[in-house]
């Protein structure tokens, strides 16, 4: 007998002997044959992509033999299966070079929950509930279908069929309508695709913390509608108004790596880091000289700065004539901008401008950054704009290559090009909300959500929930009941990241063009479906030209026709078959282009764009009553909160504040002691809005004026590990919105702060000095 | 050759972001005490980053340190254990042998890094999160001591995978899990009788230093203190 099958029938036994007392054996006791021949205790690395945010890391996950209870053809049993353990980074992956961050690690948790919903769902009890009863896929999609049929569309076949084009036409587009996280690849295409093929407007994608002002302001200084990638490795000199870069930005593990060459991996030659924020960030307590200035008044210092070189003639002020034209006086010399001017604004010292901006002129390479709350104000176009046009000046006499660039995008085609300017997420969820609560004609009949969560991480007074509500027929993607997917109709429950096919398309963090690509690490667990398989099935159903649009039986044979054109892009794989290179990239996790170093964008058109003047932030809420600025800032376990529901997150002990389990509030000492506040005291915040109440921590990093707050916890409905804990400050909001793109300006709150009550036990869970009692403590035993 | 494991890092390229804390707990099956049981100091975290305040508004810096088990030759932990679970392994380790421990926690009272962690509890995988749980690593029952072993079990493997090619490990070819996922390149590993790894050439920097180096325990653990700018030259 072998030492497998022995172990199999020893196993059995001893499962029969335990179970005799147990309910139920008979379900317990089905045995699966295994599908996979694993070795046990020898493991295989895998490649997976990393989707937690928009970075696109490549990741490698470590499968062993393991027995794990799964539902097969509607039965529980169990089987020896492939188990993901662990994930690092990928070696080879050009973004993040075999490094992973915290929050990439705990990936393995959403798989593993044990919330993740195991089968499809329909509503039972009243909207909003959370009351769902399991359906089966045959009935779940049977019931889509009807509902999407009975939507009056071009390509419906029903309603074409039955009464004529001509009334489908005159009808407008389909009131279908899918929200979305920001969603690259060929997940994206394929929700375009169906959506235009049914006549529905394109998807919306949401996220409370959006880079719309970026993006455009990139798109007219650097003629590209992107997120920026900085070679960090190579720059002397390094300023940051506002960006997370080495939290939660962008592409953290990439920027993280370059800032740890930037800092030492050059012998006797170390740059400088300057980070520019009213609050103290991760990032920020890196940085060699870290320097307060007044919210909203970061693009005023960057012309300071700009004014300083011009003026001094460190920099020839018209070699870069883009991004330059875009800031009005730029050619007089930036006369409003004026050391001592830009002190009174700023809170800088019209020394310290004169210093930083000598300092960055001599330094050989630099980059200038601008990301968070500088852009999350009214003003925060005019922000971007001035520093974009200070980091041309300083690029303007530079050897090539630059330190910023834009990641070149694979020669694929896509229904929407990846490049194209997006509107601001957060005004289109505004129409959609609006339009829906006026019972307006194009309002949607049927609402798709995809990974998406909107009532957490949008305003209240968005009103989105209310909005909800009103929308006849819901249809959720999500693996957890959270506050948005607990007013679906019906929750056909995705696969996880590692038991999907994945790819994905970097925007940044790297120079190479990067298709990100793996297939299924692991077998499913649960009686779950992946998303873009469940759309192509409920396209064939409808039939007509959404069927047509999307011919394809699997999501991999849409990959597969996608990416093996890539195939001809490089001398090495031109003569391979088919079959190799989609084996090839399939096994490495990606298509990447050969390295090549980018060029400075020679982009010398003046953009059609009015010059941006001097333009002053708004908050909400007078300064009398609200004397606080409220900064939000993502956290460091969470980012926007939609990772709150991962236990090893939760546990995570917040780097500035060694918080865990937790949400709290930074004030200044000073500000405390004004009104008798202690670290751990109860307090709350009030907008025009709304309040939050949560622990007070001292912090000496962040100005008297302003009140900070993690965003992340506070969830109503987001698995056992996240509800009911904290609070949330998206919630008190204003509705301002920047100026010109619409985008949310979630740093544009006042607040006004009290003190209501002592430190409560289980309110603040620290990890460093975790023994020690809180105060009354010892009374209370 | 016997190896003599040891760490560098560099307070100079860390940046903060706990990318180690969460890939110990994931490689070393730590149990997440849930909210409660960390409200009353109860979390297990082998390695944390601490962090040092200077100066008061608005001329404030932050210093970060990951501390760990700095695997000292001459450990404090080691000699006041009743039952030798704690216990010196011949490549320097200080490691805990699990079924010799009864929780007397004499050893987390002289370590004066406290990076030692009692189970207060059983530790609970709410199913299927069990199924994460790492088959190299012993899961640790309630009373048992814990503390960080360099991941041991990927030292074991390396050496054996190097034995079974006859021939010797290579610098860099294995790291603990903190190691292997820092972006930053903060902390690196390596065998310090080997002159030539790069953790012997960096322990040789002029930045390096010990923490507490004045109790004696001699440390394993190099600390890299961070550079200062000025006018573009190294400080």
């Amino acid at each position: 007998m072998q030492r497998r099958n022995f172990l199999k029938i020893s196993a059995l036994s001893g499962a029969v002997s335990a179970l005799q007392s147990c309910g139920s054996p008979e379900q317990q006791l089905i045995r699966f044959i295994p599908d996979e021949d694993l070795v046990p205790g020898i493991a295989v690395w895998k490649p997976s992509v990393c989707t937690l945010c928009s970075a696109g890391c490549g990741t490698l996950v470590r499968v062993m033999e393991g027995d794990a209870e799964v539902v097969r053809k509607g039965r529980t049993g169990l089987i020896k299966m492939g188990l993901a353990k662990k994930l690092e980074g990928n070696p080879e992956h050009p973004v993040n070079r075999g490094k992973l961050c915290a929050r990439g690690h705990a990936a393995l948790q959403v798989l593993y929950h044990p919330d993740r919903l195991a089968n499809p769902l329909k509503r039972r009890g009243p909207r909003g509930s959370a009351d769902f009863q399991v359906v089966s896929w045959e009935d779940a999609l049977a019931e889509l279908t009807s509902h999407l049929s009975e939507l009056p569309s071009p390509g419906n076949v029903r309603s074409s069929d039955s009464s004529g084009v001509h009334r489908a036409v005159e009808t407008g587009p389909a009131p279908l309508a899918f929200l979305t996280r920001p969603l690259r690849g060929q997940r994206r295409e394929l929700i375009e695709r169906f959506l235009k093929a049914f006549g529905a407007p394109p998807s919306i994608a949401y996220e409370p913390l959006e880079e719309a002002v970026l993006r455009q302001a990139n798109l007219l200084s650097f003629g590209s509608a992107a997120l920026p990638t900085f070679d960090l490795a190579r720059a002397d000199y390094l300023i940051s108004f506002g960006a997370d870069l080495l939290g939660t930005w962008n592409s953290p593990v990439a920027q993280s790596i370059g800032y740890g060459e930037m800092r030492q991996g050059r012998p006797g030659r170390r740059g400088k880091f300057v980070q520019v924020e009213s609050r103290m960030s991760q990032t920020g307590a890196n940085a060699d000289e870290w320097i307060p200035c007044h919210p909203g008044r970061e693009g005023v210092l960057a012309l300071g700065m700009a004014h300083v070189i011009v003026s001094d003639k460190l920099r020839a002020r018209d070699a870069r004539p883009r991004p330059a034209a875009l800031i009005a006086g730029w050619s007089e010399g930036l006369p409003d901008y004026v050391p001592e001017s830009v002190a009174k604004q700023t809170g800088v010292s019209a020394e310290t401008i004169t210093r930083l901006a000598h300092e960055i002129a001599a330094a050989e390479s630099s980059a200038v950054v601008i990301a968070g709350a500088p852009l999350a104000q009214t003003n925060g176009m005019f922000n971007a704009l001035a520093v974009n046009a200070l980091q041309a000046l300083l690029e303007s006499s530079r050897a090539e290559p630059p330190i910023l660039s834009f990641t070149p995008q694979p020669p694929i085609g896509a229904t929407v090009p990846a490049s194209a300017a997006t509107p601001a997420s957060f005004s289109t969820l505004n129409s959609l909300a609006q339009a829906i609560l006026n019972d307006q004609p194009h309002a949607p009949k049927v609402l798709f959500l995809y990974d998406v969560n909107p009532v957490f991480g949008a305003p209240a007074s968005l009103q989105f929930r209310e909005a909800l509500a009103k929308v006849p027929y819901i249809v959720s993607f999500g693996s957890f009941i959270d506050e948005t997917s607990a007013f679906a109709d019906l929750i056909l429950p995705d696969h996880a990241p590692l038991e999907s096919w994945v790819d994905d398309v970097a925007e940044s963090g790297t120079t190479q063009s990067v298709v990100s690509l793996a297939p299924p690490a692991v077998h499913p667990l649960h009686n779950t479906r992946a998303m873009p398989d469940v759309l192509l099935e409920v396209a064939q159903r409808l039939g007509g030209p959404v069927a047509a649009a999307l011919p394809w039986n699997s999501y991999d044979a849409m990959l597969r026709a996608a990416y093996v054109p890539l195939r001809q892009h490089s001398s090495s794989t031109a003569t391979q078959s088919e079959d190799d290179f989609w084996s090839k990239i399939t096994a490495q996790g990606g298509w990447w282009s050969t390295p090549r170093a980018p060029r400075a964008e020679a982009v010398f058109a003046v953009p059609a764009h009015a010059p941006a003047k001097l333009a002053e932030p708004e908050f909400d809420g007078p300064a009398r009553e609200f004397p606080f600025y409220f900064t939000p800032f993502p956290s460091q376990s969470f980012r926007d909160g939609s990772l709150a529901h991962l236990p090893w997150l939760q546990e995570m002990p917040d780097v500035i504040t060694t918080a865990m389990w937790s949400s709290w509030v930074e004030i200044n000492p000073k500000t405390a002691a004004q009104l008798h506040i202690a670290t751990g005291d109860l307090v709350e915040i009030t907008s025009q809005h709304g309040s939050v109440r949560a622990p007070a921590i001292l912090s000496p990093g962040i100005a008297a004026d302003v009140v900070a707050m993690p965003i992340g916890q506070g969830h109503e409905k987001f698995s056992r590990y996240a509800s009911g804990r904290g609070a949330n400050p998206l919630s008190i909001l204003g509705p301002l919105t920047e100026r010109e793109t619409g985008a949310l300006a979630w740093a544009a709150t006042r607040v006004k702060l009290a003190r209501i009550g002592d430190a409560e036990r289980g309110k603040l869970i620290v990890f460093a000095g975790g023994m020690s009692r809180f105060p009354g403590e010892e009374e209370r035993r | 050759m016997t190896h003599k494991w040891a760490m560098v890092i560099d307070l100079d390229r860390c940046t903060g972001c706990e990318a180690c804390v969460v890939a110990c707990h994931a490689e070393n099956n730590i149990g997440t005490a849930g909210p409660d049981q960390a409200a009353r100091g109860r979390a297990k975290h082998w390695i944390r980053v601490e962090r040092y305040w200077e100066g008061q508004f608005p001329n404030v810096r932050l210093r970060f340190q990951p501390v760990l088990c700095q695997q000292c030759d001459d450990a404090p932990c080691e000699p006041v254990c009743p039952t030798f679970a704690s216990y010196h392994t011949p490549e320097g380790l200080n490691a805990q042998v699990y079924n010799r421990c009864i929780g007397a926690r004499f050893c987390a009272n002289a370590c004066p890094y406290t990076v030692r962690f009692l189970n207060f509890f059983n530790p609970q995988w709410e199913k299927p999160l069990h199924l994460q749980l790492n088959p190299d690593v012993s899961v640790r029952s309630v009373g048992i001591m814990e503390k960080c072993t360099f991941c041991v079990q990927r030292i074991r493997a390396a050496e054996i995978q190097a034995e079974s090619e006859k021939r010797d490990l290579k610098d860099g070819e294995f790291n603990p899990a903190c190691v292997q996922s820092c972006a930053p390149k903060a902390m690196v590993f390596g065998d310090l009788n080997d002159p030539n790894s790069e953790v012997s050439r960096l322990a040789r920097s002029n930045r390096s230093t010990k923490l507490l180096a004045e109790l004696g325990t001699k440390p394993n653990v190099n600390y890299l203190q961070r550079d200062s700018w000025q006018d573009g030259k190294n400080g």
